[in-house]
C-alpha cells in the first residue's frame, strides 16, 4: 500500500484529512450518524494508522479476506421458477449438506427470495479463487446445480460454457467482506476438529 | 419437532409425497432441470429423510438456524447520500470491517450496494439466537452501528427501543441455509486454533 511507503507525519497528515472528509461528509447525515461518527473518530483514527488486513479480489469477480472469499448472487427468477425452487429447498429441510459437503471448500451459503418472489439472492462464503471454486461446483454436484439454477431466468445450464459468464454477470461484488477466521479453509478447520477430539482423548486416558 | 414424533413409515411416507410434489413442479422446469432431478434422486430421497430429523431450525424471532450457526439477511432503501458515506466508511477501512470481532459471536458479514445504490444488502452469519445477538452489537459497538446504519433510510438508532423491529422489518428469513460446521460456535473455532498451536508447539518440542 502507498500509505506504507509514507513518512509517519505524512501518514498523520494523511489520515487528519480523511477524518476531515469524513466529518464533511456526515453532516448532511442523520443527527444519530453524526453523533457516533464523533463517538468512534478515535477508533477510526487508530483503525485508519494500524489499517486490518484489506480485502482482496477472489479473482474474476468477488472479494476475499485473507483464504475466505464472498460470492452475492442476485437473479431474477424464471416464471415457476419460485415455486420449484421453494420446495426443492423444503424438501432437504433448506438444509443442503450433503451436496454442499461435496463440495468441501464451502463455508456457508443461502437462499433468500425476495421481491414478492420476483428476485433470488444467493450468497456463499468459500475458499479461494472464484474459477476454481465454480469449477468444483461444476465438478462436484453439477445435478444440484442445474435443479438449483433452472429456476433463475436465463440460466444455461452448468455444462454450458456460458454458464461460468452468466454467474459472472449476477454476482456484485460486496463493498464490505469480514471474516472472523480469514486464515482458516474448511479443510483446516476440519484438521483442527480432530485434532481438538484426539486431544480431549488423550487427556482422558491421562487422567 | 413435530416431526420428530412421527413413526418411520409415517415419516417415508412423508418424504415420498414430497418428493412427488417436486417432480410435479418439475415437469415444467427444462429439460435439463427434469433430467438433474431424476439423476439426483435416489441422494435427494435419502437426504430428505434425514431433512426430517435435522432440517434448519428458527434462530428465534426471524431467521433460520443450522445447528448452533444463524443467518440474518437484510435489505434495506438507502437514505439520500447513504450509499456514499457507507462507501466511504467502508474505503477507509479497506473493506474489512474488523470491529465485527468485538461482538464475539459474528463468522462473517458482507455489505453489497444493489440497484444502483439504491438498496444495502447485509447478510450475516453468527452464533445463536436473535434476541442475544442483537444485544451484543448494541452493548459492544454500538457507533459502528450508528455509522453505518444511519446510511439506511429510517434507522431508528440502536439504542432506539424500535431498533429491534426495525430490523425485522427489513429482515428477510432465508429459506435455505448451509453451514459447513454446524457444532463449531466462533469461540469454539477460536478454542480449537489454540489447541492446535499448542500441539504444534509440543509436538515441536517431542521432535
Amino acid at each position: 500500500m502507498a500509505a506504507q511507503a509514507q513518512t509517519g507525519a505524512e501518514q498523520d497528515q494523511s489520515i487528519e484529512k480523511e477524518i476531515e472528509q469524513f466529518r464533511e461528509l456526515f453532516s448532511d447525515a442523520p443527527e444519530l450518524g453524526k453523533k457516533a461518527l464523533e463517538n468512534a473518530i478515535q477508533v477510526l483514527k487508530s483503525q485508519a494508522s494500524n489499517p486490518p488486513p484489506p480485502v482482496e479480489s477472489a479473482g474474476r469477480i468477488g472479494a476475499r479476506l485473507g483464504k475466505v472469499s464472498e460470492l452475492t448472487i442476485i437473479v431474477p427468477l424464471a416464471p415457476g421458477g419460485a415455486k420449484r425452487l421453494r420446495a426443492f429447498l423444503r424438501l432437504l429441510g433448506g438444509n443442503l449438506s450433503q451436496g454442499a459437503d461435496k463440495v468441501g471448500t464451502l463455508h456457508t451459503m443461502r437462499f433468500v427470495f425476495f421481491d414478492n418472489d420476483t428476485r433470488l439472492l444467493f450468497a456463499t462464503a468459500f475458499d479461494g479463487d472464484w474459477d476454481t471454486y465454480i469449477d468444483d461446483f461444476v465438478a462436484k454436484i453439477p445435478d444440484y446445480l442445474d435443479i438449483i439454477d433452472s429456476a433463475w431466468d436465463g440460466w444455461p445450464g452448468i455444462r454450458s460454457p456460458g454458464a461460468k459468464d452468466y454467474l459472472a454477470k449476477h454476482q456484485i461484488t460486496a463493498e464490505g467482506w469480514y471474516v472472523a477466521y480469514p486464515d482458516l479453509t474448511v479443510a483446516e478447520i476440519k484438521r483442527l476438529q480432530r485434532i481438538g477430539k484426539a486431544v480431549d482423548e488423550f487427556l482422558d486416558k491421562v487422567a | 419437532m413435530a416431526t420428530q414424533i412421527l413413526t418411520r413409515p409415517e415419516q417415508d411416507q412423508g418424504v415420498e409425497q414430497k418428493i412427488q410434489q417436486v417432480r410435479k413442479l418439475y415437469a415444467d422446469a427444462p429439460e435439463m432441470a427434469k433430467k438433474a432431478l431424476e439423476n439426483a434422486l435416489p441422494s435427494l430421497i435419502s437426504q430428505a429423510a434425514d431433512a426430517q430429523a435435522s432440517g434448519s431450525e428458527s434462530a428465534g424471532r426471524i431467521g433460520i438456524r443450522q445447528g448452533r450457526v444463524s443467518e440474518l439477511t437484510l435489505i434495506t432503501p438507502f437514505a439520500p447520500g447513504g450509499a456514499q458515506r457507507l462507501r466511504t466508511v467502508l474505503g477507509l477501512l479497506n473493506g474489512n470491517f474488523s470491529g465485527g470481532t468485538k461482538v464475539g459471536t459474528l463468522h462473517n458479514m458482507r455489505f453489497v450496494f444493489l440497484d444502483n445504490d439504491t438498496k444495502l444488502l447485509f447478510a450475516m452469519a453468527y452464533d445463536g439466537q436473535w434476541d442475544p445477538y442483537i444485544e451484543d452489537f448494541a452493548t459492544k459497538i454500538p457507533d459502528e452501528m450508528d455509522i453505518i446504519f444511519s446510511a439506511a433510510e429510517g434507522w431508528p438508532g440502536i439504542r432506539s427501543p424500535k431498533v429491534k423491529d426495525w430490523i425485522v422489518e427489513h429482515q428477510i428469513p432465508a429459506e435455505g441455509w448451509y453451514v459447513a460446521h454446524p457444532e463449531l460456535t466462533v469461540a469454539e473455532t477460536g478454542r480449537l486454533k489454540r489447541t492446535g498451536k499448542a500441539v504444534d508447539e509440543f509436538l515441536d518440542k517431542v521432535g
